[in-house]
């Protein structure tokens, strides 16, 4: 009886407020777990009884029309002609016989060597491409591994990037309005941005696959920012849909695959084209 | 008397009678002849040698008439008949006039160039040029069917041998003697 | 406070100088059609060994076939995945395939087969669509097929053909003929009709249950309707003169044909079921080869009224009558595509016979083939192929499909039959 009895309130909030803690997480655990991206599943479980097929044949029985006529009128031609080349044809089988039977004892001595020969080859073959089997592996395994290595680079550079590009614009942040005016206006070549934007424009287009956007006159647009080195950061992000999925998907592959795009060595040309806006006409004007 | 003149009505029928299935082999359906029937019959009065079946005879024995005379050729991707063949389809024409329960069957055809719908639109159009020579001449259309087969039995080496034009054509068939 | 402030401040100016930094705007226009590379991988089997076919051929021969795709050849690629885990996308990527199909085959009893399939998009890495179908190993080809139809709808926003019969007449034996049904690839041909007289013309019905054909077995041309499941066919017309050229209408209600009686082809309209004959057209000239706009309000048909054969249309309510094809002195057998959009038909070019497709909107003409002697092309009922026959100058013909992008010609493989003038039918929701 007194093992139920409270000492004082103090513990007795403190008890409660551990129990909802531990509740709460407990629920947290079993529902955040829920959470995952579907993928579209087309699944149909079908039984098919039969394939339709069927089949009647309607046997038609009828004579023949005057045509036919100038038809045999032909075949008779062609039967003498036949008849005239069978002749000549039984003649020359003869001959053809006697250098057959000449022909294939001399084959069969050909023969011989060639499986020999064969026997030889095959087993070369094979040594080769066991060689080449083991040369490929290794080169993927070398891939692989210069590769993971190259990444661990280029995110190192990414970083080392960011960082800089934090500093530049937190430093822009502290100037004036107006100075930043002026470093719109002066010091920038328009006509070096405006062959870039040309290349840039001419390399993506050429991988806008026009055929999975309709006939019709169609519009759409993207935005992308950009690495110094003309690789896209983060994924292309779609700001006007064409309303055709299939268009939509076959210009953000396009945008993908035109990686890496030409870009100006110069950082302040570069930071004028590090953030684009696409806009697309896969169908051409209006 | 009276016996031989039927005898030998009847061994001249045989032979109108012989000579008539020859122009119609071609079709397994015969109506049978007019004048075998008015033959047949006791009630008619006249005997085998009237006016009419004469003339029909006479006109059979026309030799534009002749079964291998009764193809009209044409040019290529033309339906106009060449006047080298008036003469034979008027004499058909007065054929027709002279037995009006002759019928006529105008089978048009082209070489195989072209689609199968096209060229069985252009063969009726030569057999229906063909009728409406005939038509000139005063036949009517009663008598006369006009159908295509197009480029259905057109030789496909026509050009490799130099004989398309033997597939241009029009044929003329008596369904009806 | 103050922080509060500074805060606010520094918030403008970053606001203000990313307004100033305006994004540089780059328009781009058109882009090049190209055939999207994709692996199709063999599908591994499970639970037997037994040679039931590759399905993955008939993908891969599927979607080659389109044109829109190009099928990567997968002999001697190390890794072959059989599921999604499995894929190395970085290989994938250096074989430039953009998605990558993958599945397996179960074997089941009562010779019974599961087939399972992912569509893969290789620069998202992920899979973006996947399947299941049960069916009779003997159906192999038709699940291939189905599988064929749904990659293609996704990557394309088109509904796919893949699944869809073709009709065709083929002579034989010099003198005989057959109306034929099979695949749309040339697959499981079985006979409807067996003739000692020509037949010409098949059409399908838009349901795809019965085939209109015109026959010459009364010794002048006729045209009869068959069911396809029963066989069972009755005679829609045979009036004096030619009947022929049958074309339903897009509500399979109606045929336009072409009669002649004693005089030239004319375009007339009758009832599916024989009744109500009546005259669409009133001309001196051929007019025939009719055939349907999709929405029943026009019929394109060929005419000779101005010297050769051209195209022109009829407009049903206003009988209001213009010329469609402008190019060239030969303009025959309009076929139109399901959205009205497209009209491809024979044209003579210099000597040649050849397939044209015209945009009706722009009216730019295409030819998608080269000839010499090329006949009876027909859409495919998405409008992307096109079925035609040719042939060398040798007397071999062929039946083939055509992309309409034009990259892709490929015969069907019917040996050595000596075909003519193919009906694709219809799409089966």
């Amino acid at each position: 009886m007194k093992f139920f009895k409270l000492e004082n309130n103090d513990e007795l909030q403190a008890n409660l407020f551990s129990f909802a803690i531990h509740l709460a997480l407990f629920l947290v655990m079993i529902f955040s777990v829920g959470w995952q991206t579907k993928i579209p599943y087309y699944g149909e479980v079908e039984i098919w009884d039969s394939v339709p097929v069927q089949k009647k044949i309607n046997k038609t029985q009828t004579t023949s029309n005057k045509k036919i006529k100038q038809q045999k009128k032909t075949t008779k031609v062609q039967k003498s002609n036949e008849a005239k080349a069978k002749a000549q044809k039984e003649a020359d089988i003869k001959l053809k016989k006697k250098k057959a039977a000449e022909k294939k004892a001399a084959e069969k001595k050909a023969k011989k060597l060639k499986k020999q020969k064969a026997i030889k080859d095959l087993k070369k073959k094979v040594l080769k491409q066991e060689k080449l089997d083991k040369l490929k592996k290794e080169m993927l395994e070398k891939e692989k591994v210069e590769r993971l290595q190259q990444q661990v680079i280029e995110q190192q550079k990414i970083e080392k990037m960011q960082a800089e590009l934090r500093e530049n614009e937190l430093k822009q942040q502290k100037k004036p309005a107006l100075e930043g005016e002026n470093e719109v206006k002066g010091g920038v070549n328009t006509g070096e941005l405006n062959k870039y934007k040309l290349l840039i424009q001419q390399k993506i287009q050429q991988n806008v696959n026009q055929q999975l956007c309709g006939l019709d006159y169609i519009n759409l647009e993207f935005r992308i920012s950009l690495m110094p080195t003309g690789e896209l950061l983060g994924q292309p992000k779609m700001t006007k849909s064409s309303k055709i999925k299939s268009c939509d998907d076959a210009v953000e592959r396009a945008i993908i695959q035109s990686q890496p795009l030409p870009l100006p060595k110069d950082s302040g040309l570069f930071s004028k084209l590090k953030n684009l806006e696409l806009k697309f006409h896969p169908n051409g004007v209006e | 008397m009276k016996k031989s003149i039927l005898l030998t009505a009847l061994l001249g029928i045989l032979v109108a009678g012989c000579s008539s299935t020859e122009l119609q082999e071609s079709q397994p359906l015969n109506p049978p002849q007019p004048e075998l029937q008015s033959m047949l019959s006791d009630d008619n009065e006249g005997t085998a040698f009237t006016s009419p079946e004469l003339n029909l005879l006479e006109l059979r024995g026309n030799p534009l008439l002749a079964k291998d005379k009764r193809s009209i050729y044409f040019d290529f991707n033309k339906y106009v008949v060449k006047q080298e063949y008036m003469k034979i389809i008027q004499a058909h024409a007065k054929y027709l006039n002279e037995a009006p329960a002759a019928n006529m069957k105008i089978q048009g055809y082209t070489d195989y160039r072209g689609s199968h719908e096209y060229n069985l639109s252009l063969g009726q159009k030569r057999s229906v040029a063909v009728k409406e020579a005939l038509n000139s001449f005063g036949v009517d259309d009663s008598q006369i069917e006009t159908v295509s087969y197009g480029k259905e039995y057109a030789n496909l080496d026509c050009v490799e041998q130099n004989s398309c034009g033997e597939d241009r054509l029009a044929d003329i068939v008596y369904t009806v003697e | 406070m103050n922080k509060f402030l500074q805060i606010i401040f520094a918030g403008f100016i970053f606001f203000s100088s990313s307004v100033l930094h305006a994004l540089e705007v780059i328009e781009i226009l058109g882009g090049k059609a190209s055939q999207i590379p994709i692996a199709v991988m063999p599908f591994k089997s499970f639970g037997a060994q037994k040679a039931i076919g590759k399905i993955n051929s008939v993908i891969k021969s599927d979607l080659s076939r389109s044109g829109l795709f190009y099928a990567l050849d997968t002999r001697g690629v190390i890794a072959a995945p059989n599921s999604d885990k499995e894929v190395n996308f970085s290989q994938w990527k250096s074989l430039e395939a953009q998605f990558l199909i993958i599945g397996r085959i179960d074997f089941l009893k009562k010779e019974k087969v599961k087939v399972s399939w992912s569509l893969i998009d290789v620069y998202k890495q992920q899979t973006v669509l996947s399947g299941e179908y049960v069916g009779k190993e003997k159906q192999i080809r038709a699940i291939g097929h189905k599988v064929s139809d749904k990659v293609y709808e996704r990557l394309t926003g088109s509904k796919g053909v893949f699944h869809t019969k073709i009709a065709f007449v083929e002579k034989y034996n010099n003198q005989k003929y057959k109306l034929n049904i099979a695949d749309y690839d040339g697959y499981n041909i079985t006979s409807l009709l067996d003739s000692k007289m020509p037949i010409i013309s098949p059409k399908w019905s838009p349901d795809g249950k019965k085939i209109a054909y015109v026959s010459f077995e009364k010794e002048k041309p006729v045209i009869y309707i068959q069911e396809i499941a029963t066989g069972k066919r009755k005679l829609l017309a045979n009036f004096k003169g030619n009947n022929s050229a049958p074309a339903w209408s897009p509500d399979g209600k109606r045929l336009a044909i072409v009669l002649t009686y004693n005089t030239n082809s004319q375009i007339y309209l009758i009832n599916a079921d024989g009744s109500d004959v009546k005259r669409l057209i009133r001309s001196r000239s051929i007019t025939t080869e009719p055939s349907w706009s999709p929405d029943g309000k026009e019929i394109y048909y060929t005419s000779n009224q101005g010297g050769g054969p051209q195209i022109y249309k009829f407009n049903l309510e206003s009988s209001e009558v213009s010329r469609v094809t402008f190019e060239g002195k030969y303009n025959l057998y309009p076929s139109l595509s399901y959205d009205g959009k497209l009209l491809i038909y024979l044209t003579q070019d210099q000597g040649n016979f050849k397939v044209a497709l015209q945009n009706l909107q722009s009216n730019q003409v295409l030819k998608l083939t080269k000839g010499p002697l090329d006949e009876a092309p027909v859409f495919a009922p998405n409008g992307h192929m096109v079925l035609f026959v040719y042939k060398d100058y040798g007397k071999t013909t062929k039946i083939g499909t055509v992309s309409i992008n034009g990259l892709k010609i490929d015969p069907l493989p019917l040996g050595s039959r000596q075909v003519q003038e193919p009906a694709w039918g219809p799409i089966k929701n």
